[in-house]
């Protein structure tokens, strides 16, 4: 069986971890594929690049606010050294640049699988309203402000407390109009407007994860319920569930948009009631659960980029239990330092 | 009886929804409920399964059939 190079980013193994490291040993659990997996990273301490036994060469990436260009002269010198077939970015900072480099990746023979720039532009949450609308979820009574005067009219049409979002990142919850306004104003110095007030959904948290193949088809899907969330909201435990509801969207949002590449659908479940909450375009940290309950959507990822059938077989059982639990890996530090000195191990 | 139907009850009284990955555990009493509810047994007939195994009177055993099914109701199981 020929090989395949697969570059994989967002390597960090944190609190906050990335989606590389589900992604890499989902690669490395393909038994029809051949993966060599090159850990891509933009600092010596992703923690995810000395797991030796899912990333096989790790090398330094130049960061995405240094261009096309930068990224294309390392990734082909890269290529060089160690072969480079496919590239799998996770992280969103890295989707829009990747995306617009894809055709010239794709004659350098390496290839990618991404969403295209209009449908990355559905994550941003001013979009969301049209997007829940389109697939049947509903959406938390939401409000699009440009302006902290805006901010200040809209809050009263809302009980406390009341989420505030910037349009791509972080949320507060905030328990009055003050509290609301200084989050909005820390939103918008950071990620500046639109800003979004929503209202507080009580219900249970589902996401489900999936990959559109670029067509309206779908490969694959796993819907999942976070049990225990770490301080930063992040999975520590969670549970595959079957939820008709969230599993129709997610096919329907394949459909009316033609997804292509991974996304996962951030859900607040009331009853028979689903609420959009976000749209990740990317690999979440947790996908290699989907991979060990059957449903291995990296490798289906590698397989369609290469022009390869995908594996039609996607069953999963409610109820397979997802523990997160910490490792620990002690290493010469000869290896750091090669990474620290020679961006390269 | 909506989501109802599709909980996974084992033996030792683990109940499992699969829709929402909610999990409970029961006695042997609700166990007893919940598995006539999921068959489609009458409160009448599940009732008469706990008076038989508990030895209560069959009216106590029903009322207390109801008010299980108001605890359901409020898990929106039902």
């Amino acid at each position: 069986m020929s090989e395949i190079v697969v570059g994989v980013t967002g390597l960090h193994s944190s609190d906050n971890p990335g989606p590389g490291v589900g992604v890499a040993r989902s690669l490395k659990e393909a038994s029809d594929l051949n993966v060599r997996v090159v850990g891509l990273a933009y600092d010596a301490m992703e923690t995810g690049l000395y797991l030796n036994q899912w990333v096989d060469h790790a090398f330094i990436i130049p960061y995405p606010s240094s261009g096309g260009n930068a990224l294309l002269e390392r990734l082909r010198y890269i290529k060089a050294a160690v072969g480079l077939d496919v590239v799998t970015p996770t992280l969103d900072v890295e989707l829009p640049l990747y995306a617009k480099l894809e055709q010239t990746l794709a004659e350098e023979g390496i290839r990618t699988f991404l969403p295209t720039a209009e449908q990355f532009r559905l994550r941003g949450k001013d979009r969301l309203v049209d997007v829940a609308s389109a697939i049947g979820l509903h959406l938390p009574r939401t409000a699009v402000v440009s302006s902290i005067a805006d901010v200040q009219d809209a809050l009263k049409e809302f009980s406390f407390p009341v989420m505030v979002k910037g349009v791509f990142y972080k949320a507060y919850r905030a328990y009055s109009a003050t509290e609301a306004v200084g989050h909005a104003l820390a939103l918008a110095v950071e990620w500046g407007y639109p800003i979004l007030l929503q209202e507080i959904i009580s219900g249970e948290e589902l996401n489900v994860i999936a990959l559109g193949d670029g067509q309206g088809g779908c490969l694959g899907l796993v819907g999942m319920k976070k049990i225990w969330t770490t301080p930063l909201g992040k999975i520590w435990t969670g549970v595959t569930i079957r939820n008709e509801v969230m599993e129709a969207a997610a096919q329907k949002f394949i459909e009316t948009y033609c997804w292509r590449g991974a996304f996962e659908l951030e859900c607040i479940v009331d009853g028979n009631k689903v609420y959009l909450i976000e749209i990740n375009p990317r690999f979440p940290s947790w996908c290699y659960f989907a991979t060990a309950v059957g449903v291995n959507l990296p490798a289906n990822l590698v397989r369609t980029a290469l022009g390869r059938p995908a594996v039609s077989s996607q069953h999963f059982d409610a109820g397979r239990l997802y523990i997160r639990s910490i490792d620990e890996r002690i290493i010469d530090m000869s290896i750091f330092q090669k990474m620290v000195t020679k961006g390269e191990t | 009886m909506s989501r109802l139907g599709a909980l996974a009850v084992n033996e030792e009284g683990f109940v499992f929804d699969p829709t929402t990955g909610d999990a409970f555990t029961c006695n042997h009493a609700a166990r007893l409920i919940v598995r006539g509810l999921i068959e489609g047994k009458t409160t009448r007939a599940i009732a008469e399964v706990l008076a038989d195994i508990f030895d209560v009177d069959a009216g106590v055993a029903e009322r207390d059939v109801h008010d299980f099914i108001d605890h359901l109701r409020v898990l929106k199981l039902v």
